[in-house]
């Protein structure tokens, strides 16, 4: 998978590395792994890159403990008494490929070549800091999948239609609930709510609409897809706790997701409007 | 009815949206889209040959899986940017909601069947990844295995 083979050892620096230098690298490597945790990598993915770059530097033992919440590195050298320990803790997260894919090549190249720590260190907060697709696109795209995702489901031009200006909203609204660190089990509820609100409308207004293709395509905007990938992954290397924490994430967003759906449905039912079945 | 050309572009589409929300890097963005259409098709073509959307989902999981790690390998690039815009396609959404509607109707029996084939499509595709993920990697372990050979010899 990696480009990198063997160990190089002690290209940065002299063998006894001072406990200053030894921060330096721990924090350059647990930034790495910070960023890609958040971005949504799997856990062996995330250990071998803050191990790689451990390495890299000359450390001769590191041991990472990686999990969606948090990372452990403990780093030690053969003449050293005291171990140095490095605890980080994760906790909004974000899926960002982007990231992901730049932090791999940077441990590549960080691993193959004389890079120092401080621009190595530079090169990960232009990462970091690394911009997105501007919003509006990103809002066209989210507006493209609901409605794709209507008419493959079965739905005919106004749905699509209705699924577009719904998916546009939804995910503004997605994206002002992050803004507010709401949880994400509320946030797919409400935007599946809303999301049933706008396919009910829709239907009542627009003739030829049916709401069931357009929410269908609007949960699949919040589908749990990032999780249930990582989770395989996570299992499949031997990560078996975070396997199960992702799995149950999961569970978690479909419920929530299904539960945003039936309570607007039944809410409108209640409230008299004209349904369907 | 939609025919399967347009399910492959509307899928196309679809999964660009995907690929922009996640960021998919711009350079990789077209495969990553051929591959998660690509997926979606062969789900089609599975389901109508077995009848069935969990073999469906497993087939084209498998597939996603292996065209995700050999466009990785032939890239240089990690596998995870292939595989979520890949996947996101057969993840059984709709599933999710039609459950919700049968339960919302009282009908407890069709609830049930699809509740358990939502759970039991998001399996296959756990399988089909788990699958080609160990496939791929003993392949990874025998190729590092002969590379290492002949290194000594």
């Amino acid at each position: 998978m990696h480009g990198c083979t063997g160990r190089v050892t002690n290209r940065r620096g002299d063998k006894a590395m001072d406990q200053k230098k030894q921060k330096e690298v721990l924090i350059l490597a647990t930034k790495a792994g910070k960023i890609m945790m958040r971005s949504g990598a799997e856990i062996y993915r995330v250990e071998d890159t803050i191990e790689r770059i451990c390495r890299a530097c000359g450390v001769e033992f590191v041991n990472v403990f990686a999990m969606p919440t948090g990372i452990f590195v403990s780093i030690n050298n053969r003449d050293q008494d005291d171990t140095v320990t490095y605890i980080r803790r994760i906790r909004s997260s974000e899926t960002n490929l982007s990231k992901i894919s730049s932090v791999n090549n940077f441990s590549r190249e960080f691993t193959t070549t004389d890079m120092t720590v401080e621009e190595g260190m530079k090169i990960l907060d232009e990462i970091e800091n690394g911009r997105k697709y501007p919003f509006w696109f990103r809002e066209l795209a989210a507006a493209l999948v609901t409605g794709c995702f209507s008419v493959i489901f079965g739905g005919g031009p106004p749905d699509f239609g209705v699924a577009f200006v719904a998916g546009a909203g939804c995910y503004m609204l997605s994206r002002f609930l992050e803004k507010y660190e709401i949880n994400f089990f509320i946030r797919g509820f409400v935007c599946t709510a809303f999301a049933s609100a706008c396919a009910l409308t829709g239907e009542v207004l627009i003739p030829g609409v049916a709401y069931a293709h357009i929410v269908a395509g609007c949960i699949m905007l919040f589908v749990p897809g990032v999780a249930i990938t990582n989770s395989i992954r996570d299992f499949l290397s031997g990560d078996m706790v975070s396997g199960l924490a992702r799995m149950t994430e999961a569970l978690l967003i479909g419920i929530s997701l299904a539960a945003g759906a039936g309570v607007m449905i039944k809410a409108w039912v209640l409230l008299g409007g004209a349904i369907l079945w | 009815m939609v025919t399967i050309l347009q399910q492959f572009l509307l899928a196309l589409f679809a999964t660009f949206g995907f690929a922009i929300i996640f960021r998919v890097p711009k350079k990789l963005i077209p495969v990553s889209i051929i591959v998660g259409a690509l997926g979606w098709i062969t789900y089609l073509i599975a389901v109508y040959y077995f009848d069935s959307p969990v073999i469906g989902c497993f087939i084209a999981a498998c597939l996603v899986g292996l065209c995700s790690t050999i466009a990785a390998y032939a890239l240089k690039n990690a596998t995870t940017v292939f595989i979520i815009p890949g996947i996101l396609c057969l993840v059984p959404g709709a599933k999710i909601f039609y459950t919700m509607e049968a339960l919302l109707r009282h009908d407890y029996a069709e609830m049930t069947e699809t509740g358990v084939l939502t759970l039991m499509m998001a399996g296959a595709i756990a399988m089909g990844l788990l699958v080609m993920g160990a496939c791929t990697g003993v392949v990874r372990a025998l190729v590092r295995k002969t590379v290492t050979l002949k290194d000594k010899l």
